[in-house]
């Protein structure tokens, strides 16, 4: 009975242990699972022809012919998009084309001074354009498709007139004609309606996020002030939000007073006037044609730098920060470790100051990394380098010096440990060969413990590579250039990461960036950690004789 | 493999010694930041040897840093206090000020919220906990979640001068330690009320304030009620026409005004 009963609770064990170790399994994907995801989407996406120009002008990146060809292609397509508005605008923005007329007009008489003409020839030229402008403003602010006809007929009959002809005066025939075929499509009792129309219709497709967010800056405006914003999409699922965007519209209605307002989405089209409406139709059909998205794999995510606060571009810096950041701070950390550990266990005498120091080293490692940070800047910083001559600026040895602080306390537990279960025989043998009590460490004890010492190491360099606050004064920035010595301050993932979640919206603009700094962060890691594992797994092996 | 890393490291340590590039060193707010890294990307696509590093961790810092001469320029969304300018002086650190720019600060709440204005008397209150539910104020039978930034960040502080005036928060408010932070929260939580910068109103609603909402020409000219300067500050007036010079006048010229409003703050004049 007794004998059935534990042999129920070894399997309930057996059970149990097994169910955890899914349990951990599946949170761990679940937490890093998404993660990895999202990250990937960094470098694996589909790419835009917007991207292919931005790596060609910011990077040099792609085939110049094949990349004009494609941008002739979707220019082809895009054109249609602003031809659709400005011939709306041409029988609408009335205030505009009677502004253009009137310069024209002045524009002509700056020009008829210059050619010196006799006095008579000067006025007559000047009043036929005079007339010409006055019956063309009035055709503007006609409501009436007859007399609109018979104004601008009138201003076409002196076309033929030679002494116009190569003349700045011809630019008010095209007009004419222009406003002509416009006003033949609009409804011209709506005028007011759609003045209005159209300049929301133009904050939205020019100055919203909407279109210039997809397509980019219309062809021949001035460059922006920021590269991100001379650029449309880069991605096909970032245009594809943006082009929701600019199909629907979300309003908060009331149902019932005082209740909570709910949303409804309504198609933006129905917003606008009629002749406007197959634009939104023609924008959402050729989305695709406009775009081109390839499958891209934009490796050079690890490598580049980027621009306008991680928009574009990777995080090359970053990651090499961060590596020379942690590889320092090993240097600092292993030597130091390991000797103390060896000190603690070889030499020092279980006493009373002992006792402290051992005291001090558990707290230290329970101490917040906020504090070492500012221990840091303090110490290294302001106290440690100006008396050794160096300017007290925050830089990568002082960064690595306080992160080596603040894993010391793990490192020297860790190795105090494996040196501690080294069995004392190996060393009374050593020790009977005549050995000294040195060569003894370095001989036999060391590197019996080494395993040990390296379960060490991987622990200090995970905390090392990911730590954010001793850096943030201590050498990290958030822009800056690749550090060219150990006395540059450096960008790292860890302090990037943090950066785009705290500082700018653009953070919240290009999230896969963020998931792509983080994911690398934590791979970078993974890396690190596999190959001292693997070193770890050798050293064994060689203990073993294998 | 060790050896490999070590000559690295020796590498790196000799060519510190290599003469260095100009360098201008910018530490302050996170609010100021992004304008600071805008300005600074400009600078070094026209100023090729500079070398610019901006580091964001608080006005505080940006201050510290200042007055012990570990920055050339310190980014501060509130004006430095009588305590700072008296240690500066006394470190023969002279302080001077550029307004570059001005940010409003938002109220704002989940857009199914009907309230439609608010006075900063009622903010202040719904901050200290007198109003507990929106149909005080006139909106919907809903519990108010308030949401405040953290107390070291100088948003914090400007609206506890403007809205709070000096009063204390209620127990219960939520402190969050960012604007995107702030933002998020209030998006995603029916009832959540709390306060911004201009840039991060997307998909929430902005409340007026004593009737006035905020916006480039309310902020700029101070009719908006929760209107703050952001400053720059430098040790003295610095030489004409040397680099930091340039870079805290940058903001006068119409390239620095369009980067100002491109990341969403009000240039303080109109260009």
């Amino acid at each position: 009975m007794k004998l059935r009963f534990r042999g129920q609770l070894d399997r309930v064990f057996t059970i149990a242990t097994g169910l955890s170790v899914v349990l951990l399994t599946l949170v761990l994907l679940a937490i890093l699972g998404p993660m990895v995801y999202r990250g990937s989407s960094a470098v694996f996406f589909q790419g835009t022809v917007e991207f292919r120009k931005m790596q060609k002008n910011l990077f040099g990146r792609g085939d110049e012919q094949a990349l004009h060809a494609e941008v002739a292609e979707t220019e082809k397509v895009r054109q249609q998009v602003y031809e659709m508005i400005d011939a709306f605008k041409k029988g609408v923005d009335v205030e505009a084309l009677s502004e253009q007329v009137r310069q024209i007009h002045r524009q002509f008489g700056q020009d008829l001074r210059d050619r010196n003409l006799p006095a008579g020839e000067y006025t007559r030229l000047r009043e036929l354009t005079r007339q010409i402008r006055d019956k063309l403003e009035a055709a503007f602010r006609s409501q009436d498709i007859n007399e609109i006809k018979r104004l601008v007929g009138e201003v076409l009959k002196d076309e033929s007139n030679p002494q116009l002809k190569g003349t700045s005066a011809e630019k008010l025939f095209a007009i004419a004609r222009q406003f002509l075929q416009a006003a033949g499509q609009i409804d011209l009792g709506k005028h007011q309606e759609y003045a209005l129309a159209l300049q929301e219709a133009e904050g939205i497709l020019f100055h919203s996020e909407a279109l210039p967010g997809l397509l980019g800056p219309r062809p021949g405006e001035p460059p922006a002030p920021l590269v991100m914003l001379r650029y449309g999409a880069t991605r096909w699922d970032q245009a594809q939000t943006l082009l929701d965007r600019f199909l629907w519209v979300e309003h908060w209605v009331e149902e019932k007073p005082g209740e909570p307002l709910v949303l409804q989405r309504k198609p933006r089209a129905e917003l606008f006037p009629e002749p406007l409406r197959p634009l939104f139709t023609y924008v959402e059909q050729n989305a695709g044609k406009m775009l081109h998205p390839r499958r891209t794999v934009y490796w050079q995510f690890l490598r580049d730098d980027n621009v306008n606060s991680h928009y574009f571009g990777g995080i090359g810096p970053e990651i090499l920060g961060t590596m020379l950041i942690t590889v320092v701070g090993m240097l600092f950390v292993i030597p130091l470790g390991i000797i103390s550990a060896a000190y603690l266990v070889e030499c020092a005498s279980d006493g009373w100051t002992m006792r402290i120091i051992r005291m001090g080293i558990n707290t230290l490692a329970g101490v917040p990394s906020i504090v070492f940070g500012l221990f840091g800047l303090a110490f290294f910083v302001l106290f440690l380098f100006p008396l050794l001559g160096f300017a007290p600026r925050p830089c990568i040895l002082a960064a690595s010096m306080t992160l080596a602080v603040l894993t010391l306390p793990v490192m020297i537990r860790a190795s105090e440990e494996a040196i501690r279960s080294v069995p004392a025989t190996y060393k009374e043998g050593s020790l009977a060969l005549g050995a000294s009590r040195f060569h003894t460490f370095i001989a036999v004890t060391f590197p019996a413990a080494l395993p040990g010492i390296l379960t060490g190491v991987i622990l200090s360099l995970s905390r090392i590579a990911g730590e954010t606050a001793p850096i943030l004064f201590t050498g990290a920035v958030s822009l800056g250039a690749v550090p060219r010595s150990l006395f540059d301050p450096t960008r790292t993932l860890s302090y990037g990461s943090y950066d785009m979640a705290v500082g700018d919206r653009l953070g919240m603009m290009v999230p896969h960036n963020q998931y792509g700094m983080v994911v690398t962060l934590v791979l970078l890691i993974l890396i690190l950690n596999g190959a001292a594992i693997m070193l770890r797994t050798r050293v064994f092996k060689k203990l073993r004789g294998h | 493999m060790r050896k490999a890393i070590l000559s690295a490291v020796l590498v790196a340590l000799a060519t510190g010694t290599v003469a260095r590039a100009e360098t201008l060193r910018i530490e302050g707010s996170s609010t100021v930041g992004p304008i600071a890294d805008a300005f600074a990307e400009y600078f070094k696509s026209v100023n090729p040897g500079l070398e610019i590093t901006v580091n964001k961790n608080g006005s505080g810092n940006g201050a510290t840093a200042l007055i012990e001469g570990r920055c050339d320029i310190a980014a501060m969304s509130r004006f430095m206090s009588p305590d700072e300018f008296a240690k500066a002086v006394a470190n023969k650190v002279y302080p001077v000020a550029w307004t570059i720019a001005m940010d409003g600060i938002c109220v704002v709440v989940h857009p199914s919220n009907p309230v439609k204005a608010l006075t900063s008397a009622q903010v202040r209150d719904i901050y200290m906990g007198k109003i507990t539910n929106w149909s005080q104020v006139g909106g919907s039978n809903t519990p108010i979640v308030v949401i405040s930034r953290d107390t070291s960040s100088g948003t914090y502080e400007t609206f506890e001068t403007l809205v709070m005036k000096k009063q204390p928060m209620a127990q219960g408010v939520e402190y969050v330690n960012a604007n995107p932070q702030a933002q998020a929260r209030v998006k995603t939580t029916a009832g959540a009320i709390g306060y911004v910068g201009l840039g991060f109103l997307e998909g929430v609603k902005v409340v007026p304030i004593d009737g006035v909402r905020p916006t480039k020409q309310t902020v700029a000219n101070g009719t908006y009620p929760l209107s703050r300067p952001l400053f720059l500050f430098t040790n003295g007036f610095p030489k004409l026409g040397s680099i930091p010079f340039k870079f805290v006048t940058f903001y006068l010229s119409e390239k620095g005004q369009e980067l100002v409003e491109a990341k969403d703050f009000v240039p303080v004049t109109n260009y």
